[in-house]
């Protein structure tokens, strides 16, 4: 079970436009993930870390290559399947981590639950056992305006996972936390992925943060430069 | 869903404010006007009423054919016995005789030489019965420029300008020339009692008010009348009643084979009321056009501001798995909440406004020059059913028109570059 691919990339090429000429993001990527991995993408300012998590969380496509997320592939799907696909086995994580200002946290985590067919007891019970993962269920009334830093990536991974996606995407989760926020939400992270065998993606240049990677992948310029395993998954479950 | 839209809509005043103000003014507008609309007409028809036609009226049917030319020669005849008809069968209508006439009056100074004549037209109303209400319902009093209302036999009242003209002034006799109902001459004197304003040029510039029983004899008119006018109780018009009665009328004489056999008409039926009140629904509907029209543009210019303020929401919905069409679907969804807010406001303050200008009225005595017969000194709205949803239907439209079009931008922008907006 654990082998199996839940995201491959071949040879995934992205070129944006730049006025009149391109700018090429992403240079011939070939990678796999299997489920429940633990990994890192880490690189400099630039390098096409957010491009990628953008392609494979399928909210943008590859100009070529493939790019398969769940057995699905991305440049094939609609803009429905797509968001579809988004609701039930995607979670996102952002460096800011934008909440919906005008919503309590209970609202902001249980949105995402709106958009499927969920009764308001099913809805209930997995929001609060969402904030509880993260440890600020005693929170769930107040306003995102109220909240420390790390109290609101808190509520963007309780957001993320109040659906229980098979894959997180986390694009410099710790950028704006400080040591201690960042060590606390690593953890936060590295147990659910324990326990629900969430595939957990991250990106980030921050050292911190690879010390819990099982896996680092380096880029550079678009491209690959290094893919280590640190900790070999098969190992662990 | 609806729940945690209006939520949003609450909460988030930016969101709902401007839109919600900007309908309840458009909607306030609406009702307003139409309701001071509706006044306006009921006022035009309830002059129309007083001077004309009558909430019914009954006439020989070829007086009928050639109304317009006067035609006392086709008058009613043995009008006593068919006012106690009337009476005996709608009990509740207030029923009056009129005359209308045409003329030369002739002004003479004291040794019977002419000072100055003119072409007048010529009203005959029951101006003495203790039972008629001739005079107020013709808005005589207030009219009165100089001198009185008639109150004996052989007095006439005649129009403002017409006694400059004709050099005739209260108390100076005048002479009236024309031609009785049999089409021989018609000489008869009368003592000016007063002067008064009509209001409307043709009747300022010739006109002449006597009554009802001189008229007969000065007309060789016995017991006859060109029509009889019924009102109803206080004054009220009711478009159904009116129907009802004439039709049982004219059903009593639908067989006769008399050719001055009478016939009844509602007011409705008369002096083209009925395209007129076509044309002001037409109006009105225009003005609804118009306003759905203009408040659209509006909305759509606030919507795309507070779209700009958005993207960055609509980008972390799309990342949470809402797909585009959905997103534009609540957007729609918002906007009928927010209309419906901003059209209840609006129909609760134009309601309240016409409803105050109906019952309190607003006195334009001051504003105009002279009062005169046929403008009413105070003008009224009026709440009529329709007002409940004239503003309200198109308040909720305008705002979903107006987001529907500011939406289109969020449907025709790349899931990607809308997500930019979440990089800061
Ligand atoms: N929509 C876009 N249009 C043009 N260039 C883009 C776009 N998105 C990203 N890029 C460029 O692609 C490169 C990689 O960007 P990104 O993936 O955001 O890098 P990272 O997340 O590693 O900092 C950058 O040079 C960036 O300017
Ligand atoms: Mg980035």
């Amino acid at each position: 079970m654990n082998t199996e691919k839940i995201i491959t990339l071949e040879n995934v090429v992205k070129r944006f436009k730049v006025g009149d000429g391109e700018f090429t993001a992403l240079k011939d990527i070939n990678l796999n993930f299997d489920k429940g991995e633990f990994a890192g993408l880490v690189g400099p300012s630039g390098s096409g870390k957010t491009t990628l998590l953008n392609i494979i969380g399928s909210l943008d496509s590859p100009t070529e290559g493939t790019a398969t997320v769940m057995g699905k592939s991305i440049s094939e799907l609609s803009h429905k399947e797509s968001a579809l696909l988004r609701n039930h086995h995607i979670g996102f994580i952002f460096q800011v981590y934008n909440l919906l200002p005008v919503y309590t946290v209970y609202e902001n985590v249980e949105f995402a639950l709106l958009l499927q067919n969920h009764s308001a007891e099913e809805r209930k019970k997995a929001v609060m056992d969402a904030l509880d993962w993260v440890g600020i269920a005693d929170m769930a009334n107040k306003k995102p305006a109220k909240l420390s830093g790390g109290e609101g990536q808190r509520v963007a991974i309780a957001r993320a996972m109040v659906k229980k996606p098979q894959i997180l995407l986390a694009d410099e989760p710790t950028a704006n936390l400080d040591a201690e926020n960042a060590h606390a939400i690593l953890q936060t992270m590295k147990s659910l992925n324990k326990e629900l065998d969430t595939t957990f993606l991250f990106s980030t240049h921050d050292e911190k943060v690879m010390k819990y990677m099982d896996r680092i992948i380096h880029l550079r310029d678009g491209s690959v430069e290094k893919d280590e395993i640190i900790n070999s998954k098969s190992s662990s479950k | 869903m609806i729940k945690f839209l209006l939520k949003g809509i609450i909460r988030d005043k930016s969101r709902s404010i401007l839109p919600i103000i900007i309908t309840a003014i458009g909607v306030t507008l609406t009702v307003f006007l139409s309701g001071y609309m509706r006044g306006a007409m009921g006022d035009m028809i309830d002059l129309n009423a007083r001077f004309e036609t009558g909430h019914i009226k009954v006439m020989t049917q070829p007086y009928l054919k050639n109304k317009d030319q006067l035609p006392n020669d086709l008058a009613l005849l043995e009008v006593s016995e068919l006012i106690a008809d009337l009476e005996k069968d709608f009990p509740e209508i207030s029923w009056e005789k009129r005359i209308r006439f045409g003329g030369l009056v002739d002004a003479p100074d004291e040794n019977g030489l002419t000072q100055g004549q003119g072409p007048a037209a010529g009203l005959a109303i029951d101006l003495f019965s203790k039972h008629s209400n001739e005079i107020g319902r013709m808005n005589l009093a207030p009219a009165i420029v100089n001198g009185t209302i008639p109150i004996r036999p052989g007095e006439a009242l005649i129009s403002e300008d017409f006694s400059q003209k004709i050099n005739a002034s209260v108390g100076d006799d005048v002479t009236f020339v024309g031609s009785t109902m049999n089409g021989s001459m018609a000489f008869q004197n009368f003592k000016v009692a007063g002067t008064v304003r009509f209001g409307s040029a043709a009747m300022d510039k010739g006109a002449i008010i006597i009554d009802i029983t001189d008229a007969q004899n000065m007309l060789d008119m016995e017991d006859g009348a060109g029509e009889i006018l019924g009102y109803f109780p206080n004054d009220v018009y009711d478009n159904n009643d009116a129907t009802q009665i004439a039709e049982t009328f004219n059903a009593k004489y639908i067989d006769s084979d008399d050719e001055f056999a009478p016939i009844m008409q509602s007011l409705k039926q008369q002096n083209g009321l009925a395209s007129l009140l076509d044309y002001a629904d037409v109006m009105s509907g225009m003005f609804v056009a118009i306003f759905v029209f203009a408040m659209s543009i509006v909305l759509w210019n606030t919507g795309l501001l507070g779209g700009l303020r958005r993207y960055q929401e609509y980008g972390i919905r799309l990342a949470l798995g809402e797909s585009k069409g959905h997103i534009y679907r609540m957007m729609i969804s918002e906007a009928v909440l927010i209309g419906i807010l901003g059209s209840i406001l609006g129909s609760i303050l134009g309601l309240a406004a016409a409803y105050a200008l109906q019952v309190y009225g607003f006195d334009i005595s001051e504003f105009a020059p002279q009062s005169n017969m046929l403008m009413p000194n105070v003008i009224r709205a009026k709440v009529t059913p329709d007002l409940f949803y004239i503003g309200f239907i198109p308040g909720v439209f305008a705002m979903v028109l107006g987001t529907a079009l500011s939406g289109i931008g969020i449907y025709k922008r790349e899931t990607a570059t809308l997500f930019k907006e979440l990089e800061v």
